[in-house]
């Protein structure tokens, strides 16, 4: 079995995207072999109000339920993200955030995010945080957004114990606190192995010999990315046949509380 | 009375959810508003990279509608392969016209690949119609983290006076006190001016562009579905106008500017 | 528009000139407005004139406020007051909201880029207009392409919710949802003060921007008007997806209710 914690359905402000509906995506899960995925909205990403990129999402994944697993983008500088969880997550049954303080004008140290944060945790909702949407180097000429640093994720799972943290999209995690300081942290974090490589630099090798398979997870980044990429990671990552397992779905199972 | 919307949209917009934005969706819109055919380009090939990819879902949507929906084609002349997707706007979408971006696409209008694309789009016969900032989105709303410079109204009287066998539509705020009204006798009369963004009443911009240059030269216009269509059916209704010159404005001047 | 309730342009102004300067072209500005109002069927015009010279002195208030005033004589029974005032003149503030309130049509005071209305120096005049039964027009707006600049005065919907939040008896309108801004977070805001009431009026026309208002708000809790906006404010009202009721509230039922008049 494997599940994707790392998906998206909807329009993305700079790019056309494909298999970007909730049909659509099942498609690409088909093709690659996915069996469930952990969606949210690219649309808001962008959007002001990111609100009505999860309303726009309830719509496209109520007839996929049994596949498709809900993600909600809020956004804690915005108006009424209060009220805007709780529908998240008895309306839209949206198992975490997902958060982008480049694209909404916060940084993970701001007391906002950090009240949002233990709502979410109140909730039983994990909290994911793409380090970036798209590569730095072509990024719209009229937006600029940093990549989130990886020290600034090992601060915030530092101070919230209590939640749980799914970092996607990452890389260079070798030099970062997440793996250096490892052991001085909460293990309430897990690393979404979609841009490390096994082979080269052998990143993922690393991370995972170091943090242990159990605190990896499977992801692809669609339909941002094309998902084969990951699976041909997965197939040369050095591992057990176990270990692999738990990566592919049993550590996000958990994480669901399945 | 038949209306012709010389200013609509379909798709996404980066910053806020649109309604009504798909082909089959805006037509709703249109007949809630009694508009029998629209001009309409991608409201998310404004911001995609590759505007031209916004084109492509333009045909999807258009295509089960073509009788009722005119397709404007979003070009960027500072993006790669512009020439070739030109091509592709007017042989397979059909495009009646271009829909320039400027603000968004990081060129001026004096730029010399602007230039180039107003030239090739005339020699294929197409209008070239011009989106000012406004004429999309308020820049007081404007996304916190994107700031595109707005269009001189000056520029576009330039560029018109540039290109006097082009044939142009500016889609702008109130451009009653800019050098398109009041110094159009001194410019071809190759423009055309979408009403959308101008009243009649109060400051009566509409009324002043209207005496000064003509009902001829105006075109009805309600930039849906970024917009309601309401507000332009009422300037319309307040106009201080003829019967003759409401229609050559609601469909008669766009109809000619179509080749109907 | 409606037989039973009047139509009411609940932001409405005059404009302001110097007393002995040549205004002829702001008294035509206030005749073209009242030739817009005929136009579109507005009945009555809820009328301010808070676009003075900053910082406002008690000399400008009560000068523009009696420019409305000669305009109500003009149109006798069309035009309705919306004192102004600078809230940092508490005496003298106070004392034109009591003098200007024994007018008949005086139903409110307007609080405009002199102070946030959440700064405490405004807190008498609106404790005043409370024990006058009167309502407090609000202009607010968030503008996002100010976030980093605002000024001292600027007032965003969160500031009106603060005041409504601290006045539970207040009865307040935020102005024109289409005055430019991130409407979806101004409606968002706003919904969280049942006190509150806002405007429909405002150069933007965004599609959904007053179907939105209706969904979060409620037809209670919005009324209609112009801010010299006459084409976009009424094609607003004509778009908006209501029942006639709800319409008729808008129009005028709530506003009238608000000033007791219903």
């Amino acid at each position: 079995m494997i599940v994707d914690c790392n998906a998206y359905i909807g329009h993305y402000a700079f790019r056309r995207l494909h298999y970007n509906t909730g049909d659509g995506i099942l498609q690409l899960m088909d093709r690659a072999g996915i069996d469930r995925a952990c969606v949210s909205s690219a649309g808001a990403i962008m959007y002001r109000n990111s609100q009505a990129g999860n309303e726009e999402l309830l719509e496209e994944i109520e007839p996929h339920r049994d596949r498709l697993i809900p993600f909600a983008v809020l956004n804690p500088t915005y108006a009424a993200w209060e009220r805007d969880i709780t529908w998240c997550k008895s309306v839209l049954g949206a198992k975490g955030l997902r958060l982008y303080p480049s694209y909404h004008m916060y940084k993970l140290s701001d007391f906002c995010c950090s009240e949002m944060i233990e709502a979410a945790t109140e909730l039983g909702m994990m909290i994911s945080i793409p380090v970036r949407a798209e590569d730095s180097r072509q990024r719209h000429w009229l937006v600029q957004a940093p990549d989130v640093p990886l020290n600034d994720i090992a601060a915030l799972v530092a101070g919230h114990p209590n939640a749980r943290f799914i970092v996607l999209e990452g890389l260079g995690f070798r030099g970062s606190d997440l793996v250096r300081k490892a052991d001085e942290l909460p293990h309430n974090y897990w690393i979404e192995m979609s841009r490390p490589d096994p082979l080269f630099d052998k990143e993922l090798q690393f991370v995972k010999d170091a943090l242990g398979a159990e605190r990896l997870v499977f992801g692809t980044g669609i339909c941002f990315k094309y998902p084969e990429p990951a699976l041909l990671r997965m197939k040369v990552l050095q591992a057990t046949e176990d270990e692999k397992a738990d990566i592919y779905a049993g550590n996000m199972l958990r994480l669901l509380g399945e | 009375m038949m209306i012709i919307d010389s200013n609509a949209y379909i798709g996404h917009w980066a910053f806020r959810r649109l309604r009504y934005n798909a082909g089959d969706t805006i037509l709703e819109l249109m007949d809630r508003a009694g508009i029998d055919q629209a001009c309409v380009s991608s409201a998310s090939a404004i911001m995609y990279r590759n505007s031209h990819a916004g084109n492509e879902e333009l045909l999807e949507e258009i295509e089960p509608h073509r009788d009722r929906l005119i397709p404007f084609a979003v070009l960027n002349p500072a993006y790669a392969g512009w020439r070739r997707d030109l091509q592709w706007c007017r042989d397979t979408l059909g495009a009646r016209g271009l829909r320039l971006h400027p603000s968004y696409h990081m060129y001026a209008l004096n730029d010399a690949c602007c230039h180039e694309l107003v030239d090739a789009a005339t020699e294929l016969g197409m209008l070239v119609s011009i989106a000012a900032l406004y004429s999309v989105a308020d820049v007081r709303q404007r996304h916190w983290l994107v700031d595109p410079p707005d269009v001189p109204l000056q520029d576009i009287a330039w560029l018109v006076a540039e290109h006097p066998d082009a044939r142009f539509v500016v889609h702008a705020g109130d451009s009653s006190g800019s050098d398109l009204v009041q110094k159009a006798d001194e410019l071809p009369a190759n423009y055309w001016l979408d009403m959308a963004f101008m009243d009649p009443l109060y400051h009566k911009g509409l009324q002043t562009v209207k005496d000064r240059i003509g009902a001829e030269r105006l075109v009805f216009g309600t930039s849906i579905c970024f917009r309601y269509p309401e507000s332009a059916l009422v300037r319309m209704e307040a106009l201080q106008a003829t019967d003759e010159e409401k229609e050559s404005i609601y469909n008669g001047n766009m109809l000619a500017l179509l080749g109907q | 528009m409606f037989e039973d309730v009047p139509l009411i342009d609940t932001h409405a102004h005059v404009m302001y000139s110097d007393p002995d300067a040549d205004d002829s072209r702001q008294r035509g500005l206030d005749a073209a407005y009242v030739e817009a109002a005929d136009v579109l069927g507005i009945d009555i015009l809820v009328v301010s004139c808070p676009m003075v010279r900053k910082p406002t002195t008690p000399e400008i208030f009560r000068h523009a406020n009696s420019l409305v005033i000669d305009a109500m004589q003009k149109w006798p029974g069309r035009i309705w007051l919306t004192t102004y005032i600078n809230p940092g003149w508490t005496r003298e503030a106070i004392a034109e909201i009591q003098r200007t309130a024994e007018l008949e049509d005086m139903v409110a005071i307007k609080l405009l880029w002199d102070y946030n209305c959440s700064d405490p120096v405004c807190f008498p005049v609106i404790e005043k207009a409370i024990e006058l039964d009167k309502i407090i027009i609000i202009h607010q707006a968030h503008h996002t392409n100010m976030l980093f600049n605002r000024r001292h005065f600027d007032v965003d919907a969160a500031d009106v919710v603060a005041v409504a939040n601290r006045y539970p008896e207040a009865k307040i309108i935020a102005d024109h949802i289409g005055g430019g801004g991130d409407w979806e977070w101004t409606i968002k805001t706003l919904a969280e003060a049942p006190n509150v009431l806002q405007e429909i009026s405002g150069s933007n026309f965004d599609e959904n921007i007053v179907d939105m208002q209706l969904q979060y708000l409620g037809a209670d809790r919005m009324v209609f008007a112009c801010d010299c906006s006459m084409s976009s404010s009424m094609g607003k009202f004509r778009a908006l997806q209501a029942g006639t009721e709800d319409k008729k509230k808008i129009a005028g039922g709530n506003f009238l209710r608000l000033c007791g008049r219903l």
